[in-house]
């Protein structure tokens, strides 16, 4: 059975060669193949993604030409699609309702995409394995022992396990292009301010960005075309003019300016890592580019950084979940218990754990020391890479330290967890466009993936790199074993 | 990797009931434990001299949004999600008056 990306979906739809529900059907019978084994998924609402393709179909009868007409979507389960619940695969928003789409899920359904599925996910996008689901643990779908990274675990497994063409994800600290390489797909996060938040439940505001999962490259620039763009929802919306990722594709590297991360080329790195590194490098210059090296110093102490900061928002954000507006409530005793009760029994133990790490740094006595250092030295980084980019117009680094690990093998350990964003987070305190690429196998037949890197809102460069990479690699177009 | 001096267990209690959360008295040393590994690794940003604290903030300015209003979801949607109502607004126990906390 066909398995058709993104870009091919749609143009197979607008030309009347396949319907809308014929597209969902398929991605539908592949869900019930494999879904039990990979469990991508914390609800499959088939019949409602049925009803869309229907109404789709009737759009492209009228003349209508969608540039994502019958495309089926794993959506994380932190973000609004109308008739869906939306709940952080989080306890204490069990039943959670939105009261319509988010400005992402809107104008993917303008654009002609149905909504197959709740994509499981880290309980409020906290984590880099799905381990953290208050529901289940998703399974990575070239090898059922790993995990699928995360936090979009769910949508990066779907995509890998080819029962959709396209899903979407959260990015704060990796959280799409880390699994995306876990998984051996594409994860793109765009420039903070490029895509609109309204209808996505905060975890970290200064850092959170809405971003596509895909197999290819050019699917990735189609799907994050249609959702880039001011929005008056969300005041961080930039006006700034979207650009052409579709047309850059083509553009090639020829002339291009490319800067290997220094800093990423540790002692003690995989060294499976290494060949990859070593193998873009190859692929960058046969295309034409001009490859060196560049420093951002400050990336070593990115996860320092990060952990203060993303905490600290989300021990603010989450302090809006307290049993009064949604969610089960767990005592009625009086107002104080109302409030510790119900997120005592609804959060799980890692957003605790952040919980407690983010009021502990903005807390009076540690709020200078912690908080204030790290938004000094978050400054630092940005300042950094401002000077990188003179140099050089990509930035190239992995995407994941090491291939996906073994379920279970890193729970009991938050520190070592949170070192597998080692390579993602710089990108998202700088608030730079960033994309993962699949890039090879490992002897194990895991995936790793090389990431690149662009100045804010240079979305174009990143998706020509990107484009040319892709194009360059030996990464399998088989099917993953789980799956096959 | 070192450990946070400044986390132990009184900390964990104090900071636990600022952010609203209840943790059994036992556990309060193994929160205190990662709490403390992971505070250890954040102290290195310590490192970082003060005088390379200078560079200015050069984050765009986020535009307002236009006073005006637009229809948004109505009010039955706003609530719709609310564990208790009553005549469209939420309940919560009694804060104030006889058998309240004050």
């Amino acid at each position: 059975m066909s398995s058709l990306g993104v870009v091919e979906t749609a143009a197979d739809v607008a030309a009347g060669r396949r319907t809308a529900v014929s597209a969902v059907e398929d991605a539908l019978s592949r869900v019930s193949r494999h879904e039990e084994q990979v469990r991508a998924f914390l609800e499959i609402t088939g019949e409602q993604a049925l009803a869309e393709a229907r109404v789709v179909d009737a759009r492209v009868k009228a003349g209508e030409t969608l540039p994502l007409g019958g495309v089926a979507l794993a959506v994380k389960d932190n973000m609004w699609v109308e008739g869906r619940q939306a709940t952080c695969a989080s306890k204490i928003l069990e039943g959670f309702r939105p009261p319509g789409d988010g400005t992402v899920a809107a104008r993917l359904r303008k654009a002609g995409a149905v909504f197959l599925g709740r994509a499981n996910m880290d309980e409020f996008a906290m984590g880099s394995s799905t381990e953290n689901s208050s529901s289940h643990v998703t399974r990575n779908p070239w090898d059922l022992e790993r995990v699928p990274g995360g936090s979009s675990g769910g949508s990066a497994a779907a995509v890998a396990a080819r029962f959709v063409p396209g899903g979407f994800g959260s990015d704060t600290g990796g959280s799409i292009r880390q699994p995306a390489a876990c998984c051996g797909v594409v994860g793109f996060k765009p420039t903070y301010g490029r895509v609109s938040r309204y209808g996505l439940v905060a975890f970290a505001s200064s850092l959170d960005q809405i971003g596509p999962l895909t197999r290819s490259v050019a699917d990735a620039a189609r799907l994050y075309s249609v959702i880039a763009g001011r929005d008056p929802m969300d005041s961080t919306t930039s006006a700034r003019v979207v650009g052409s990722p579709e047309t850059a594709l083509s553009r090639g590297v020829s002339g291009m300016r490319i800067g290997f991360l220094q800093e990423a080329e540790v002692e003690g790195l995989d060294p499976a890592v290494a060949a990859d590194l070593d193998r873009a490098r190859a692929i960058f210059r046969d295309a034409g580019a001009s490859v060196t090296t560049v420093s951002v110093p400050r990336a070593r102490v990115a996860i320092a950084i990060y952990y203060v900061v993303a905490s600290a928002e989300a021990s603010s954000n989450l302090a809006r979940f307290d049993g009064v507006r949604y969610g089960p409530r767990a005592s009625e005793a009086d107002l104080a218990s109302l409030y510790v009760a119900t997120r005592t029994e609804g959060f799980g133990p890692e957003v605790k754990r952040r919980i407690l790490l983010g009021t502990f740094a903005l807390a009076s006595g540690y709020y200078e020391a912690y908080y204030g250092a790290a938004m000094r030295a978050r400054q630092l980084l940005s300042d950094d890479f401002s000077r990188a980019f003179q140099g050089v117009d990509v930035i190239v680094c992995p995407s994941i330290p090491a291939p996906a690990f073994r379920v279970g093998e890193k729970t009991d350990d938050p520190l070592t967890m949170y070192l597998s964003d080692i390579f993602t987070v710089p990108a998202s305190l700088a608030g730079l466009p960033a994309i993962s690429v699949p890039s090879a196998l490992t002897a194990e037949g895991l995936p790793l993936g090389i990431q690149v890197l662009g100045p804010r809102f240079g979305e174009d460069a990143v998706f020509a790199a990107a484009r040319a990479f892709e194009a360059g690699t030996e990464f399998p177009d088989a099917l993953p074993p789980a799956v096959a | 990797m070192s450990s946070s001096s400044a986390i132990n267990p009184e900390v964990v209690r104090k900071v636990a009931e600022l952010a609203r959360l209840s943790l059994p008295e036992e556990d309060l040393p193994r929160w205190a434990g990662q709490l403390a590994r992971i505070v250890g690794y954040i102290d290195q940003l310590k490192q970082i001299p003060e005088e390379a604290f200078a560079s200015p903030a050069s984050a765009e300015a986020t535009p307002v949004r236009q006073d005006v209003p637009v229809p948004g979801h109505g009010e039955e949607a706003l609530v719709a999600n609310a564990p208790r109502l009553s005549h469209g607004f939420g309940v919560v126990p009694r804060v104030v008056g006889p058998g309240g906390q004050g």
